[in-house]
């Protein structure tokens, strides 16, 4: 009965900070990937929203886009282009894996029963994309506030 | 209708790459001159005027719009099971996305069509 409980941990599992800890940068990309999915959900909506006032004349265009022309909307946008590439990546690597591409080879289970598919190449390729999504967020400022 | 699971995520995973594709050019666009120039009222309605362009943006719009609501779909299945919720799960996130794939291509449509 108490595993069954854990199992139905929801939203309270995803943002118990003990779980990274445990299960490391698998576990924080998992995380990250909703987030940013659910993120660049919300931000699609908004931008076709916003992009929408263009059939309302140049005064309701100029003013929704002034939203976005301050230094928040350049910080927020930044944003926007770091869950992008994240999420992007992080995409590509888990297609490559559900291919079965990094993931090793299948072996006997010895204690202490570490997964082959939590190898070195699937952390290096998470902490890649975590650095190319700040490079793209670099890139993003520069273009912006330039 | 039932869709295999199997099936459903061939076409996340098929939307997420058309729309890395899609959304690079519709990017680079926003590079051909200056970023702030290229957000001019006068430039984007010659964008969208252009019928390739609008092509464009209208498959970009659909592709993110079934992978961006068959991913809320995969999350909210995957936080609590049951045959109703499953199913309103579901129903709601096509209902979602149909709507805003008509809103957006209202837009397309209109500007393309010169209706501004």
């Amino acid at each position: 009965m108490e595993k069954e409980n854990k199992a139905k941990e929801g939203i309270k599992g995803w943002i118990n900070p003990a779980k990274y800890g445990k299960f490391g940068i698998e576990r924080f990309a998992w995380i990250l990937m909703r987030i940013t999915g659910l993120g660049l959900l919300a931000y699609f909506i908004g931008h076709i929203y916003e992009t929408s006032s263009i059939l309302d004349g140049p005064a309701a265009w100029e003013s929704v886009l002034e939203l976005t022309q301050t230094t928040e909307g350049h910080i927020f946008l930044s944003l926007v282009i770091g869950m992008c590439v994240f999420h992007t990546g992080n995409g590509i690597r888990l297609m490559l894996v559900q291919m079965g591409y990094g993931i090793g080879k299948p072996a006997r289970p010895d204690y202490p029963y570490k997964p082959q598919s939590l190898n070195m190449k699937g952390k290096a390729c998470i902490y890649a994309t975590i650095g190319i999504a700040a490079l793209a967020m670099w890139y993003g400022i520069t273009v912006m506030f330039g | 209708m039932i869709m295999r699971e199997s099936i459903v995520m061939k076409i996340h995973y098929g939307t997420a790459l058309g729309a890395v594709f899609l959304v690079a050019i519709h990017i680079m666009m926003r590079m051909t001159m200056d970023f702030h120039d290229s957000l001019q009222y006068e430039n984007v309605i010659a964008n969208y005027e252009m019928i390739g362009y609008a092509i464009l943006l209208e498959l970009i719009l659909i592709l993110i719009s079934v992978h961006g609501f068959n991913g809320l779909r995969v999350i909210l299945l995957e936080m609590r099971q049951g045959q109703a919720y499953e199913k309103g799960v579901t129903y709601g996130c096509i209902a979602a996305m149909v709507v805003l794939v008509a809103y957006g291509s209202r837009t397309i449509i209109m500007t393309n069509m010169g209706m501004v």
